[in-house]
Order: C-alpha cells, then sequence, then structure tokens
C-alpha cells in the first residue's frame, strides 16, 4: 500500500489523536516542567458579612493577585525543572522511610500509597478476572442450548451496566447498614463497619472490579470456544488426554492470543482505577494514582489548581503504565515481525 | 408538607416563555445562571424564571465551572449562586461587577444587612445564612433528665449517658467524610479553641496548640460515632437522624427541615436545635457562619448586567420567601423563623459571636490541605502533630505555587 | 449435544459442579441490579430500611395503598417472559426479512426501537388500566400484597423531565458510534493492509493512549472549551461558537478517546478477511478505496457491529467527560444521576436517584438481549485474534 493511500485511510483517525490526546499530552508533558502563578500583591480590605441581624466587618490583610488593563490576571511562568516532580515524589522522605524500614511513614505519602494501592489492585484483579472469565466460559459453554442464551444475557449485565450505577449498587448493599452488612453481622454474629478500615474497602474495590470486568474476558473467551479445533480436541482424546490436559495442552494455547488482548486491556484499565475511588469515597483510607492526578486538578476552595503537580503525576502514571506494558508490547513487536502481508 | 418534589435533576434549565404576573416586569434579554444545587437556590431560580427568559443552571460541579466560565468573555452566565467559600475565586480573577449602582437602583428593598461589602463596595447579595449548629432529639435528652449541652465536654458527657442507656445505636453523628467535610468540622473546633489558620504573612499556624486540642477533642467525639465516620456526609448524617439511629449532631441549618418530612422521617418533630456548642467555656460557638447570595458577571454588557439584577432581585422577593419560608434561613425581609432555625439564630446572635468563614485565599488552600492530611489521624496512622505538620507542609506547596509564599 | 463422542461426555459430578457455579454467578452477576431495581419502587423509608424483607415487600409502601396483587404480578411476570422470549426467537427472523439486503443494521435499529416502544406501551400502558379493572372483581386475588409504587419515576421522567437528558444521551451515543465506526472502520483497515513499520509504531502510540489517565486528558480541555469563543475569533470571526456545553465537541472527544481501542478491533477484523479478496479486485483494475468500498464493506459488518456496540457502551456510560464539558441545557443521562447525589439531598432524592438509574439501565438491557448473538458471533468473526 502507498504511503498515501495509507495516510488517506488512517489521515482523519490520526488527525482526531493528535488533536484530542496528542495535544493534551504534550501540553501535559511541558507543564509538568513549569509553574505558572499569579503575581500578588497584599492588601487592607474591610469584608461586611452578614449575621442573622446586623453585618460584622472585619478589616484583615488579603493577599490577591494583580489584575492587568485588560481585567486578566497577570501570570508569570517559569520553568522549574524537576521541582513539580520532587513535590510529587517527595524523594527526601521516601529515602528516610525505606533507610528507617518504616512501611507506615512510606505509605503518608500521597504518591506512594497511590502506586501501592493501583499495583495491588491492578495485579490482584488480573489472574481473577481471567480466571473467572473463563471459568464462566467454560461454564456457559457447557450447559445445555435452551438456556444459553438468558444464561449469557445475565453474565453480561454487569459489564453492560453504567460502572457508576454499578459501583453504586454494591456500595448501597454494603454502606451502613445495607443489607448485606447486615446479612453478615447475623452470620458472623459481631458488629461489622465495612467502610471503616482500608482492608475492607479495598476488598469491596476488588470485587466490584473483578464483577465489572470478568463478564468482558467471559464473553471473548466464549468466543474463542467456538472456534477451538474439533479435531484437535478429538485426536487428544484419543491419545487418552485427560480432561485437565485437554484444557491445559489444547484450549488454553488456542485461548492464548485472547488471553493477551483481555490483559492488556485489564492492565491499562485497572491502572487508571478511578470510578471506584468515588463510589466507595474511600480517599481517607486508599486512593490510586488517577485520583491522585484528578485530585491535584480540583481547584480548591481559593479557585487554585495545582495544574504542574497534576502534570508531574500524570507523566509518572503514565511511565508506569508503559513499564507494565512493555512485556506485552514485546509480544506485539514479535507478532508484527513474523505476521504474513 | 414542606417537602416539594424536587424539579431538577442535578441541573435543569428552566426555559419559562411565558412571563407570569408574578414578576414585575417582562423579561426580553436571556440570563443565564450558574449556582450550586439544593433546595433554596431551587427556589430563588424558580421565582426568577417567572420573569421569562430565564435559564438556571443548578450544578454540582459549579465550584469548578464557575470561575472559568465567569472568566470568558463574554461571560457564560449573567448570575452566579456564590457562598462566603465560593466567591474568593470570583473576587481574585476580577470577573464579578460590583453592584452599587443597580441597588441604589432596583434594591431598594433589600436590608443593609444583605449587602456584601468589600472595601465598601458591594460585591454580592446575600439571600441566606447557613451554619453548622446543635440537632438534638428532643424526647431522648427529656427522658434522660439531660440539659442541653453548650460545651463540647457537656455533648461528650450527654453522648455517655446515652450510651450507657442504650435508645440509639450511636448518640453522636458528624459530617466527618474525608476531604471537604471532615476539615470544615475541625474549622469549626480549631476556631473554637482560638486558633488562627494562617498568620499575617501567610505561614501556617494550625500545628498549634489549639489544633491539637481540636484535633483530639473529635477524636474523643468519634467514640460515640457510627465507626464508618470517615464517609460520612451531611446527607447521610441527616438519614441516621431521619432513621432514628443517632441522638445528636452539629449539623448544617439547611438540613434542619428534614427531620419533619413524614415520608422519610421516623423522628418527625422529634429533633430541636440550639446553638453550636463552644469548645472552651466562655469561647464562641465553634461552628463558623456562611451566606448564601447572588453575584453579577463582569464580562457581560451594562445592559444585560441590569436587566439581569432585575430578574434576581424578582427571585429574592418576599413572595418568593413566603412560599419557600422553612428551606433556608432567609435575610430576605417577609422570613418568619421557624422553631427549628432556633439554633441557627442562637448561634448567630450568640455573644462573643463565631466567626463568618473567611473569603481568603489562604484559607482555600488550607481547607484543602488539612481535608486531605487529617484523615491519616482518624486512621490511626499517625500522631495529631503529624498529621497537623503534613497538614502545613502540603498548605506551603500549594501556597508556593499559587505564588503566595517564596 | 448427542453428537458428542462418548469421551466427551462429562461426568454427573463435573457437570453439576459446573452448573452450580454459574447458578452461583449469574446470582452474583444480577443481585445488586435486581435490589436497586427492587428499591426504586419502594416509599423511601422501605428502600433503606435495615430488613431485606422490608425492603422487597414494602411495608409502608403498601401502607400508603399503593401496592400488587398476585394478579398483577403473574401478568407482569407473564408480559416479561415474552417480552424476552420474542426478543430472541421472533425478531431476528422478523428484522432479516423485513430489512432490504445488506442494511441488516438498520433493520435492527429500527427493529429494536419499535420493540422498545411497543414493550412501554403493552407494559405501563395497557397492563395497568386492564389490571386495574380485574383486581377489584377478584377479591382475594386482587388484594395488594407487594408494596410498590410508581412515583419516583413519575417525578424523574414527568417533573424532572429527565427526557431531556435522554435525548442528549441518544444524540452523543448516535454521534459518537457513527462518527467512530467511520473514521475507525478507514483507519482500522489501512492499518490492516498495511504491512509498513510507521502503521506498526501508530498502533503502539495509539495503545499507549489508551491507558492514559483521562482525568489528565480532560482538564485539558475545559479552559480551552469555555473559551473556544475568544481564541476562534480571528479565525472564524464573530460568530465563533462556545464549544463548552456543545455535544458535538463532547461526540469529538469521546470518539477520539475511544479511537484507540476501535481501529485494534476493526483492525483485527480486517486481518482476518482474506487479503486475497480485495487484491483480486486491485489486479480487476479498482483502487485500494473503490476496493474497500465494494469488497470490503459488505463483508464486515459483523466486525462492526461488535465495535459498535463497545463504541456505544463507551459514550451511553461515560461521566467524566460528559460531567465536564455538558451545560445542563445539553447533560446526558449519567452526569444527572450523579447530580442527586452530590447537591444537598433528601432521601426522597436518593430514591429518585435510583430510579433514575434504573431507568439507564434498562436500554442497556434491551440492546444486549437484542444484540447478545451478534456479540458473541461478531467476537468468534475474529475481532479478539490480534
Amino acid at each position: 500500500m502507498h504511503f498515501r493511500t495509507f495516510a488517506g485511510f488512517v489521515g482523519p483517525s490520526v488527525f482526531l489523536m493528535l488533536l484530542f490526546i496528542a495535544a493534551p499530552l504534550v501540553g501535559v508533558f511541558l507543564g509538568s516542567f513549569q509553574i505558572t502563578q499569579p503575581v500578588v500583591e497584599q492588601v487592607e480590605v474591610e469584608t461586611c458579612t452578614p449575621g442573622f441581624l446586623t453585618q460584622t466587618c472585619t478589616t484583615e490583610l488579603v493577599t490577591r493577585p494583580i489584575l492587568d488593563e485588560n481585567g486578566n490576571i497577570t501570570t508569570t511562568t517559569e520553568w522549574v525543572g524537576l521541582t513539580s516532580y520532587i513535590r510529587v515524589l517527595e524523594p527526601g522522605r521516601a529515602w528516610d522511610a525505606v533507610r528507617d524500614l518504616d512501611y507506615n511513614a512510606l505509605m503518608q505519602i500521597d504518591f506512594w500509597a497511590a502506586l501501592r494501592f493501583t499495583l495491588m489492585f491492578t495485579l490482584v484483579t488480573l489472574p481473577l478476572v481471567i480466571g473467572f472469565g473463563l471459568a464462566i466460559a467454560l461454564a456457559v459453554n457447557n450447559v445445555a442450548r435452551s438456556i444459553k442464551g438468558p444464561v449469557i444475557f445475565v453474565s453480561l449485565l454487569p459489564f453492560i451496566i453504567t460502572p457508576v450505577v454499578g459501583a453504586l449498587s454494591i456500595r448501597w448493599l454494603f454502606i451502613g447498614d445495607g443489607i448485606l452488612t447486615s446479612a453478615l453481622e447475623m452470620w458472623l454474629d459481631r458488629d461489622l463497619a465495612l467502610f471503616a478500615q482500608a482492608w475492607t474497602i479495598e476488598l469491596m474495590m476488588l470485587f466490584y472490579r473483578v464483577w465489572h470486568v470478568a463478564p468482558f474476558a467471559f464473553v471473548i473467551f466464549y468466543a474463542g470456544l467456538q472456534t477451538v479445533n474439533r479435531d484437535t480436541l478429538e485426536s487428544a482424546i484419543i491419545d487418552g488426554a485427560s480432561r485437565w490436559d485437554r484444557l491445559r495442552y489444547v484450549i488454553i494455547p488456542h485461548l492464548m492470543p485472547l488471553i493477551v488482548f483481555v490483559a492488556l486491556i485489564h492492565l491499562m484499565d485497572s491502572y487508571r482505577v478511578f470510578e471506584e475511588i468515588v463510589g466507595f469515597s474511600s480517599q481517607a483510607h486508599v486512593i490510586s494514582l488517577q485520583w491522585l492526578t484528578y485530585d491535584f486538578l480540583q481547584p480548591d476552595d481559593a479557585g487554585n489548581r495545582a495544574y504542574s503537580r497534576a502534570s508531574a503525576s500524570a507523566m509518572l502514571t503514565m511511565v508506569g503504565i508503559v513499564i507494565l506494558l512493555i512485556p506485552l508490547l514485546r509480544r506485539t513487536w514479535r507478532d508484527h515481525k513474523g505476521a504474513p502481508h | 408538607m414542606m417537602i416539594k418534589k424536587l424539579a431538577l435533576a442535578g441541573a435543569l434549565s428552566l426555559i419559562a416563555g411565558t412571563a407570569t404576573a408574578d414578576c414585575a416586569f417582562e423579561n426580553e434579554t436571556e440570563v443565564r445562571i450558574l449556582s450550586a444545587a439544593f433546595e433554596a437556590w431551587n427556589a430563588v431560580t424558580e421565582a426568577m424564571a417567572e420573569c421569562g427568559n430565564v435559564s438556571a443552571e443548578l450544578d454540582q460541579e459549579f465550584r469548578t465551572k464557575q470561575p472559568s466560565a465567569f472568566a470568558a468573555n463574554p461571560s457564560l452566565y449573567h448570575v452566579g449562586g456564590v457562598s462566603n467559600g465560593t466567591i474568593t475565586p470570583l473576587m481574585n480573577e476580577g470577573t464579578i461587577r460590583p453592584l452599587d449602582d443597580l441597588v441604589a437602583e432596583y434594591g431598594q428593598h433589600l436590608s443593609s444587612n444583605q449587602l456584601i461589602r468589600i472595601n465598601g463596595e458591594i460585591l454580592a447579595v446575600a439571600m441566606m445564612v447557613n451554619t453548622q449548629h446543635l440537632m438534638y432529639r428532643a424526647d431522648i435528652l427529656e427522658d434522660l433528665g439531660i440539659p442541653v449541652p453548650t460545651t463540647w465536654e457537656e455533648v461528650l458527657a450527654a453522648a455517655e449517658v446515652i450510651r450507657e442507656a442504650g435508645v440509639v445505636d450511636y448518640p453522636l453523628g458528624a459530617t466527618m467524610r474525608a476531604g471537604w467535610n471532615i476539615a470544615q468540622d475541625f474549622n469549626n473546633m480549631f476556631l473554637g479553641f482560638g486558633g488562627t489558620f494562617v498568620n499575617e504573612d501567610s505561614t501556617p499556624n494550625v500545628n498549634t496548640e489549639a489544633g491539637v486540642r481540636a484535633l483530639e477533642m473529635m477524636m474523643r467525639m468519634t467514640e460515640y460515632m457510627d465507626p464508618e465516620y470517615l464517609v460520612s456526609d451531611s446527607t447521610y448524617v441527616q438519614q441516621q437522624f431521619q432513621q432514628g439511629r443517632i441522638a445528636m449532631a452539629n449539623l448544617w441549618a439547611s438540613r434542619a427541615a428534614a427531620m419533619n418530612i413524614e415520608e422519610e422521617s421516623q423522628v418527625v418533630g422529634l429533633v430541636a436545635t440550639a446553638a453550636a456548642p463552644t469548645a472552651m467555656p466562655g469561647g464562641s460557638p465553634a461552628t463558623t457562619l456562611w451566606w448564601d447570595g447572588i453575584v453579577i458577571a463582569a464580562n457581560i454588557s451594562n445592559e444585560e448586567a441590569e436587566n439581569a439584577f432585575r430578574v434576581a432581585m424578582e427571585g429574592l422577593d418576599e413572595e418568593m420567601v413566603r412560599a419557600n419560608n422553612d428551606d433556608a434561613i432567609w435575610l430576605v425581609p417577609g422570613y418568619q423563623p421557624s422553631p427549628l432555625a432556633e439554633g441557627a439564630i442562637a448561634t448567630a446572635t450568640a455573644e462573643p459571636a463565631p466567626l463568618s468563614y473567611p473569603s481568603t485565599s489562604q484559607m482555600g488552600l488550607m481547607h484543602t490541605a488539612l481535608g486531605n492530611e487529617l484523615p491519616a489521624y482518624f486512621t490511626g496512622d499517625v500522631t495529631a502533630e503529624d498529621a497537623l505538620a503534613a497538614a502545613e507542609a502540603a498548605y506551603i506547596t500549594a501556597a508556593q505555587e499559587a505564588g503566595l509564599l517564596d | 449435544m448427542s453428537d458428542r463422542p462418548r469421551a466427551m461426555r462429562q461426568p454427573v459430578s463435573l457437570r453439576l459442579g459446573s452448573a452450580a457455579f454459574l447458578a452461583f454467578w449469574c446470582l452474583i452477576a444480577s443481585f445488586p441490579i435486581f435490589w436497586i431495581a427492587v428499591m426504586s419502587f419502594k416509599a423511601p423509608v422501605d428502600a433503606f430500611a435495615a430488613n431485606p424483607l422490608d425492603v422487597i415487600l414494602g411495608p409502608a409502601t403498601r401502607a400508603a395503598g399503593q401496592g400488587l396483587s398476585i394478579l398483577d404480578i403473574a401478568a407482569g411476570l407473564a408480559v416479561l417472559y415474552l417480552t424476552v422470549r420474542f426478543a430472541m426467537r421472533w425478531l431476528p427472523g422478523r428484522v432479516a426479512a423485513w430489512s432490504p439486503g445488506g442494511q441488516v443494521w438498520a433493520g435492527w435499529i429500527i427493529g429494536g426501537l419499535a420493540y422498545g416502544v411497543a414493550f412501554v406501551v403493552v407494559f405501563l400502558g395497557v397492563l395497568p388500566v386492564v389490571l386495574g379493572a380485574l383486581n377489584p372483581v377478584l377479591g382475594p386475588l386482587g388484594k395488594p400484597v407487594l408494596g410498590l409504587t410508581t412515583v419516583h419515576y413519575h417525578s424523574v421522567w414527568v417533573e424532572n423531565e429527565f427526557y431531556r437528558n435522554f435525548l442528549n444521551s441518544l444524540l452523543v451515543t448516535t454521534g459518537v458510534v457513527i462518527v467512530s465506526l467511520t473514521v475507525g472502520t478507514l483507519a482500522g483497515y489501512g492499518l490492516a493492509r498495511s504491512g509498513s513499520n510507521l502503521a506498526f509504531w501508530l498502533l503502539i502510540v495509539a495503545l499507549v493512549f489508551r491507558a492514559l489517565p483521562h482525568s489528565v486528558l480532560v482538564a485539558g480541555y475545559l479552559p480551552v472549551f469555555i473559551n473556544s469563543a475568544e481564541w476562534l475569533r480571528p479565525i472564524l470571526g464573530d460568530n465563533a461558537p462556545t464549544l463548552y456545553g456543545q455535544p458535538m465537541a463532547v461526540i469529538a472527544v469521546l470518539v477520539s478517546i475511544n479511537q484507540p481501542f476501535t481501529i485494534w478491533m476493526l483492525r483485527s477484523f480486517f486481518q482476518n478477511i482474506p487479503a486475497e479478496l480485495d487484491e483480486a479486485a486491485r489486479v480487476d483494475g479498482c483502487t485500494h478505496f473503490q476496493a474497500f468500498r465494494w469488497v470490503i464493506m459488505p463483508v464486515m459488518w459483523p466486525g462492526v457491529i461488535t465495535t459498535g456496540l463497545f463504541s456505544f457502551l463507551l459514550a451511553y456510560n461515560d461521566f467524566l467527560v460528559t460531567s465536564l464539558l455538558l451545560d445542563a441545557t445539553n447533560q446526558t443521562m449519567v452526569p444527572a444521576i450523579a447530580g442527586y447525589f452530590n447537591r444537598e439531598t433528601t432521601t426522597t432524592d436518593q430514591v429518585e436517584a435510583v430510579a433514575a438509574a434504573v431507568s439507564i439501565t434498562a436500554p442497556l438491557f434491551l440492546l444486549v438481549m437484542i444484540f447478545q448473538r451478534q456479540i458473541v458471533s461478531g467476537l468468534t468473526a475474529g475481532a479478539v485474534k490480534g
């Protein structure tokens, strides 16, 4: 295919990605080395605010930005090198904690706590999602034709449901004296507060993510199972392979590309875990990397957004995901080199 | 009952094409409003919409959107709904206009109490006050012979008695959800212990005796609370009250009316309000005063601004207050305080009076820093001093980025 | 299954175990959704009651005079069962028969919509009227046993005008699916047929783009969109639009964010269409574009439908982008629901939010019911080989 034809085909797609993904990304990259701040002045200001019957007036020294003749805030932008990265990573404190083998102190630094949870979340859910997806696919493949349709339908529900709604529905089952908490309390005969400590919240988040994503793995694997070569299976039986051997040596290798595909998608999605933090309002106990970026970007009551630190944390997040993806990318590269065209 | 079906999903536009007789004039120019989403704003924007050509946006994201929407030229909205917490960025960026001329021409009926003056200039018109104050189950306190507590020590003593009597699941409730809420609870207590958040040179000043005492007092409160307090926001505490699961809480005045909604409350008529307890004997109530009101954008033409102000005045008239009397502690003439408003009024008129929540950049940064760092103390990971030191460090980083500190 | 060789038949223990596991999974998969559906029909006191029986039976709701009799329940279940059955058995055949050749997807859209409307009319329109007449006649069978009220749905859809959000969702979702597929099929085809390193690196970059946290990108859009009238003025003159709040702008953003996934999926599909097909066409004198139009397009529909479903889910379920970039008049359903929770709420609001949440799930139900086979067969056809 000529380059011009190729460009004609991929042009619109590449244009959109450049405009809406690459351009902001370059901005974020540059922004992580800069700090833009308003030029401020201190002035004495008298503020009168209402009480119930009469006003109270206070005079205080207030810092406020200087406005230029167009009414815009005067700002200065400086290149600050790695300052923002240092503010996010806090290497000094982190190193002290590592040297003293003080895990708790390390977890007091937001970035490292977020990294710990994000990695744990990604690596724990990955095998669970693949395992459950495969188990459901095998089980569904096993049931009678007549109920296959409804079973597939029900199995897909957690995946198609809007994530915000899904997370809330799980939350309602557990929060306060939600019915599942009550049920657990009856069963264990003790008072439970599932939202009161980190590990129970983490368990619920893991449960939610596996619940939400396993159907995706299921439907992909199920599709793959439909194309397993009958002849290979039958010759395996003739060779006396047990059920387990067939699964291990025929079915799994056949599904391997799909397992890689699901793993790839799941790694990327769970590494940017975010809805769970919001949905379970867990920020007091656990935070994730994307939530950290989001939190930097939320304007505080003074209207400031920590753009520089948000950019730095976003770049760090990106470096992390690229490192996680490298093994899978190498596989793709080998496939690409080996693929016939 | 006083509950009206909320007519708005998170945000909703009321494009009233027809002006009704309730409005003094027929509005010809479009007026767009962006405000927070709660019952009082609902009432006010509906009253404004009677003039026609009004589109109101009641949005939970307004805090994020308002500064940039008002900074656009022309501004995306004409009228903004703000509180003393959220007016700061608009004031700093100069995107709202002084209202002295407009008040002189169209706002003679406003009481001087409603006019928010900054250096003598009117920048906003307040419509209501809000504050966190003590709400308690009058029946329980009476049964157990407990007088209404006026200090936090008394609250804790009362909580002990209630716990021993075992009449509710948890004696206390508090809005201590990690983030904005827990920081606000700390602010209340910190001010109650006589603390000041920042020094004159913008350096932080919370890692002090007052800070530690405030945190320790809050920690003692948590013994009497639902252990899930780090996820409990105002709605959660309100529901705990409604379901009869708690007996006392320092809760927003704007939540009081919900206690008497028959469809959802099991404690109708049993909840009473009192002034926020003091942290120290003889101190001011450990709380802050808030106001909500309207501002007019700077980046619009004078004619549009004039028109928008007239429409806003229609929304803040006596008629609106009479129709929605219990939705807020209104500052608008015509308001008849209900029994549930007693606590808020007692708080606001206490001697010495609690401070208004300060509308400064430093406070905004400090509030965010506290909200992020204090939960670690309550999960037991760090000491009070360490949590406050971490909050100060976070504040310093943010203040350096905002150019407030070198 | 009787054609299975003897050795492939499974021992009873395995079959039982597998069936038990599946039953357990189905319970877990459907329970949370079932539960919010139950909550949405109850008075607030019942919906948040601690005792699960109270939530299901709804004593307070029944006390308020709203409930279902045994007859109501039986009739309702019958209609639901028939709906599902017809959707799976009868509808696919009808659609295939009635739609013009090659335009099956259009037939599905129209058929699905018509079917949905018919269901709503029968279930919410005809059924209550008929049962309302029957119930008083039947004595004990007609007495309410199950508390149930539709008042929350009424306030959501009628008083809160949730249908506006629904229409906005429809607009955004349709836009995203159409643009995404148009742009994506072209790119997917180009990438599948080009073995160049450039194509490979494009795919890798797209993969990295897909991994990016969205909050980073979205926060970058907000100031640009809000001020677009200002910076577009030199180019477009005084009619420069404010992009903030425009559904079109949101469609462009969602399409771009979803582009990496779309082109990867579609590339895999096209790789499974033998290259000989279009090469033969090109030998006959077609250009690449003509070969694509006349040879590939007729056979690519299974893949496009599957990919389209994923695009649909993304656009329909998106919260981050739509909540930040759309204003009230153009807001879609998901941010509208989140809005119920984030403002100062009463318990009634929360139950209304639950009702709204269930409402937005209903179209998804219908969609999956109808397209279920297409998803599986589409994936089997090869979307997932790469």
